[in-house]
Formats: C-alpha cells, structure tokens, sequence
C-alpha cells in the first residue's frame, strides 16, 4: 500500500492489478464460451447480457462504495423489496403517478441509506450489524404492506428495463455504465473520493488527518440505498409488479463482483470499474453455463468456485497483525 | 431451565475473573440477563399464557436448534470470523438425514457423515481464512453457495426420505416436558463451556482473538486455533441441523434457513463481540434465549406476524449499541 496517492494514478481508481485480473478472467472466459458453443459469441446473445447485467450492476455498484470504506450493506435486498412494492403499488396503473412515485422511491432509499450511515456513525456498532437490523425492519415494513405481489404499472414503463438504442444497446444497462463512469470520477478525481480511500484504508488514521470521516460514512450508506431503490423501479420495470422478497437474492450476490472486481473488503482497496467487469464476469459466466445446459444447481458451484478464486488471487489486507 | 444453567456456567466463570472487575465491566456480562428477565416479564404482563407450560416447551424446542448453532458462531467470532455457512450446513445435514433408509439402523451413519461433512466445511473455511487470508464473510460465503449448489445437484431440487425415528424423537419430543432436544443442546453447552471457559484450548482462543501478534509471540499457533474454531463451529451446525431435521420431519433444501444471520446476532446480542476475544457461551445463549422469546411474544401477543422481524432488527441494533458503550 502506497498511501493514497498511488491509487489515484487511474482514472478507473482501482489498482490496476485488480482489473487486470478480472480482464484476463472475462477474456479466458469469453474464449472458453466460443470454443464450447458457436451461439454464445453472438452480437444478439451478448447484448442480451449487456441488457441482463443491469439489476446486479446498480446494486454492485452502491455495494462497492460502502466496502471500499470498509463496511457493508446488507439492507440492500429489503431496500430493493420495499421500493419496487411502492412503486408498482403507489403507481397501480396510472400514468400520471410515474413520475412522482419513481422520485419519491429513490427518495425513500436516500433516506433509509442516509439512517444506515447515521447509525453506524452515531452508535459506533459494526455497519454489518447495523444493516442487518435495518434490512429486518424494513423487510418486515415490505411485508406489512402487503404479502404478496402488489399494483401495477402502465404501458411503457417496462422502457427501462427493455428499451433499445439504436445499435441494440440496452438503456438501463448504458444507463447503469454511465453510473460507474460518474462514480469512478467521483473516487478517482475528487476530493471526496481520496476521503472514501482514505477512511477504508485506515479509519483510525483518517480521524487522526481530520478527514469528514461523518460525511463519508453518510455519503456512501446514502448513495447505496439510493441505488437500490434504482435497482427495486429497474426490477418493477423488468417483471411489470413489485413484490415482497424480490429483492432477498441481491443482498449476498451484490457483495460477488465487488469481491471479484479487485475491491477488498476490508476497505481501503479497489474500485468501481472492477465491480462492473465482475457484473459482467458473473452475468457471463451464468448465460455460458446455460449455453452447456449446466443444471442451476451447478451454475451455484461454479459462483461459488469463482469467489473463491478470485480472491485468493487477491491477498486480502492482512486483517491480523 | 436452560437460563438457570447458564447462569450457573456464568456465576463459575465470573468467579474466575472477579479479581479487579469494574462497573462496566459486570454490566457488559450481567446485562443480557438483565435484559432478557426483563423481556420475559413484559411479555408475561402483556400475555399471561406466555408462560403457561405449552408455551415455554414450545420456545424451549425451538431454542434447542438455534443455541446449539450459537455456541458454535461464538467460537468462530471469538477469533474475530464469522460463519455464514452454519445454514447451508444445516440443510446439508438435513438431506443426509433423509438419505438413508429411515430406519434407526442408520442412525450412526447419518452421524458420522454429518460430522464429517460439517467438519470438511469448517476445515476449508479455516484454511481459506487462515492460509488464503480469505475474509471470513467471504470464505464462509463461497462454502455456503458451494454446499448449496452441491446439495441441489444432488437431491435435484427436490429431496425426498424419512427422518429415522430416532431423531424424530430428540427432535420433537418432550421427557416430562423437557423437550429431548433441549437435553442434547444442553450437553453440548455443558461439553463447550468447559472447552471455552476451563481448558487450555478456551485460553488460547481469547488470546488468538485479542490479540494475533500476542499469541505468535508466545509460540501459539494462531492458525490452528482458528481452523479448530471453524470445524467446531461446522459440526455444531451440522448437528444443529440433524436436530432440526427431527423436528420438522420432513426436509427441504432450506431446513435452517435464516440460522446464519439469527445465530450471529443471538452471539452478537449475548456480548460476543465481533472484533474477537469477547464474550461468553453463557451470555450467547442468552442472547439466543431472547431472539426466541421475542419472536414468541409478538405472536402471543397478538400483533401481526410482520412485526416479528421488525422487533428483532431494533433489538439488534440497540443491544449491539449498548455493548459499544460498555465497552468504552
């Protein structure tokens, strides 16, 4: 570890080993796909998962803000739950709630993220702890509102999810992209992203220097929820209702390709570009496993297999002495 | 009847710390059962027929499971881990459970697959924690996606089989009320209790949990200790989960679901802390003990199921605040 500095040489801000790794993982993998199935390679199977890759993308992506500052956030999957439930519920068909119900979902994941970082900064309890109490509550919020699928939402709106620009690239996915650009500007050229480094690489360190250590911490919990609020309207969009535990699955699999990616959980380490190359590594790796008539249940091995490979490539910050 | 037990385990242990113990310090080992009188209390108030015999057997059966997946979650945090794969280890018991013939004949053999089992899970997540210097979320994450996927190949989505009788018997039975699985739980309690709190080994594992440097420096073997942690951890809930099998009697691939996170914060809320080296298996069983009573006197109490996990996610984070405090 070089201090701070040395991260900073990259506009994509992770080290650039990481990326390397998980460049030379896609490419290996993409190589391995055309040499097995003469479908895989195709413009119209890979921008099916280009278009595909979105939900896991924007959750991922708040995920690797609040491990890069060496915590979690594991109220994701409940906070995606409860805003697609709003907005198919609150939206019920009528056009002209969209736009007030969409701003009024990522206002809601705003501030749910921003009571995560207030807790953690307030109470001192490890941000692990902490989500997790959060994503019950607001879990148990989903579910008191309704059991099961609820609402729906008029014509159109699955634009997002589905909608193609000319060239046959998919919109929320570019969408998605130019979310990981902004956000690799904001760690790699602002102030406020050395900060983000800075309170992961050391948060003893960073209270010492004076670092707003209180506002990274709510910057980065806030940010994440507001991505998966994101990723809760992305999923209503894509199956047309919002229901209860639709989010359950993303809390565990958003925290895969930031791991993959090169961005290390003990803080401190990474960055947003790699993340999104392990979105796509997964995404990959799944569509291919489909392609050899890989039965579910082994494509949850290989996942498994896959973490751990990747990070024992990486050598984890050495959490003991 | 398990809470007085505890007590007794924790009155032995204090003992032996007594020497110099500040304020603070007897409120972070006393608080949980504090709290936990005071949760039973309210919850008699508010329904009397929470403590009515039918009732207690049913929480008591139901702690059984849980407290025997805790003591195990203790010792991993106590060396600074943590172990999500203690669910699909459960699962993975269950279905092994069902593999057989269902006959009693098997049960031995459904014993020592399971321990073997359990105890192969818990030797690679120590192995990718310590010689991979894996993070234990994440290492403990890939084993549980992997057991997954493996148990899901294996019975094809769907398992089918009996439970032999015999732990349908320490699963859902009772002895002059005292459900059988309590009994087991509480000779497991007992056998770890003393490995943790009265043996050279327990030593150790504070000292690898309070301080790695510490323990290099006088000739331990941090590692070992640690990959001893997550194989007892790995065959408690592989036990755990045979356990839970008799009591449902009928097995899916999510016979524990949700056991990895409730058995975190059971230790968590029992003091166990986890930056490692604190805590006690008396104090995580308490806080097993109250997650059990809490979900029991929401229902008894006759607010909405929901409510359930509600209270659980306030409770977390306000008794892990409380111990932050104490521990300043």
């Amino acid at each position: 570890m070089n201090g701070v500095s040395a991260k900073m040489g990259s506009f994509f801000s992770g080290p650039r080993t990481g990326l390397l790794v998980v460049l030379c993982l896609l490419l290996l993998l993409f190589i391995f796909g055309v040499a097995v199935s003469d479908r895989f390679a195709t413009t119209r199977n890979i921008l099916n998962v280009y278009e595909q890759s979105t939900g896991l993308a924007l959750v991922s992506l708040g995920q690797t803000l609040t491990v890069l500052t060496g915590g979690i956030d594991l109220s994701v999957g409940s906070v995606i739950s409860v805003t697609a439930m709003m907005v198919s519920g609150l939206i019920n068909g009528d056009p002209s709630m969209v736009t007030p119900v969409i701003a009024g979902a990522l206002v809601l994941g705003l501030l749910i993220g921003a009571a995560n970082g207030g807790i953690v900064i307030l109470t001192g309890v490890h941000p692990l702890i902490v989500t997790l109490g959060t994503g019950a509550v607001i879990q148990g919020a989903a579910l008191l509102y309704s059991l099961g699928p609820i609402g729906k939402v008029p014509k159109g709106f699955d634009y997002f999810a589905y909608g193609r620009l000319p060239g046959g690239l998919s919109i929320g996915a570019t969408f998605t992209v130019i979310l990981f650009l902004l956000a690799a500007f904001l760690l790699g050229r602002t102030r406020m992203g050395r900060y983000i480094y800075a309170v992961g690489d050391d948060p003893h360190a960073a209270t010492l220097m004076g670092l707003p250590k209180t506002r990274v911490i709510l910057l980065v919990y806030t940010l994440s929820g507001m991505f998966a609020a994101l990723t809760g309207i992305y999923l209503v969009s894509r199956f047309g209702v919002g229901q209860p535990y639709t989010g359950a699955n993303y809390t565990l699999s958003s925290i895969t390709p930031v791991v993959v990616g090169g961005t290390m959980l003990a803080g401190g380490r990474g960055g947003v570009m790699g993340t999104l190359l392990g979105v796509y590594l997964v995404s990959l790796l799944n569509n291919l496993l489909n392609f050899l008539d890989v039965s579910t249940h082994i494509q949850l091995v290989a996942q498994g297999l896959v973490i751990i490979a990747a990070v024992s490539v990486y050598v984890e910050k050495r959490r003991i002495a | 009847m398990a809470i007085a037990k505890a007590n007794e385990i924790a009155n032995a242990s204090a003992g032996g710390a007594a020497a110099g113990m500040r304020l603070s310090d007897i409120g972070r080992k006393y608080g949980i059962f504090l709290f936990l009188i005071v949760a039973i209390l309210t919850a008699t108030i508010a329904a009397p027929a929470f403590l009515s015999p039918a009732n207690i057997s049913n929480m008591l059966m139901q702690l059984a499971p849980l407290a025997i997946v805790v003591i195990g979650q203790t010792f991993v945090i106590l060396v600074r881990g943590l172990d999500l794969s203690v669910a699909s280890v459960m699962a993975t018991a269950a279905v092994i459970a069902t593999s057989f013939h269902g006959q009693d004949s098997d049960a031995p053999a459904i014993l020592a697959t399971c321990i073997v089992m359990g105890g192969a899970t818990g030797l690679a997540n120590g192995i990718l924690v310590t010689k991979r210097n894996v993070s234990p979320f994440l290492a403990t994450l890939a084993t549980m996606i992997v057991l997954q996927g493996l148990r899901f190949a294996a019975t094809q989505g769907a398992p089918s089989g009996n439970v032999p009788p015999l732990y349908r018997l320490l699963g859902s039975s009772t002895v002059f009320g005292v459900p059988y699985n309590l009994l087991v739980m509480a000779v497991l309690a007992i056998v770890f209790g003393i490995l943790l709190h009265r043996a050279a080994f327990g030593r150790r594992v504070y000292i690898t949990g309070g301080n790695p440097v510490t323990a290099r420096l006088v000739g331990m073997s941090a590692d070992r200790i640690i990959v001893a942690c997550y194989v007892i951890c790995g065959v408690l809930a592989a036990s755990a989960g045979l356990i839970l099998s008799g009591f449902v009697g009928v097995v899916d691939n999510f016979v524990g679901r949700g056991f990895e996170l409730d058995s975190i914060v059971a230790a968590v809320m029992g003091g166990v802390a986890l930056s490692g080296g604190r805590g006690t298996i008396p104090g995580a069983l308490a806080g097993a003990t109250i997650l059990v009573v809490l979900s029991n006197a929401v229902v008894m109490v006759g607010m909405p199921v929901q409510l359930q996990i509600i209270v659980k996610g306030i409770v977390i984070i306000v008794a892990a605040s409380l111990y932050v405090r104490t521990a300043r």
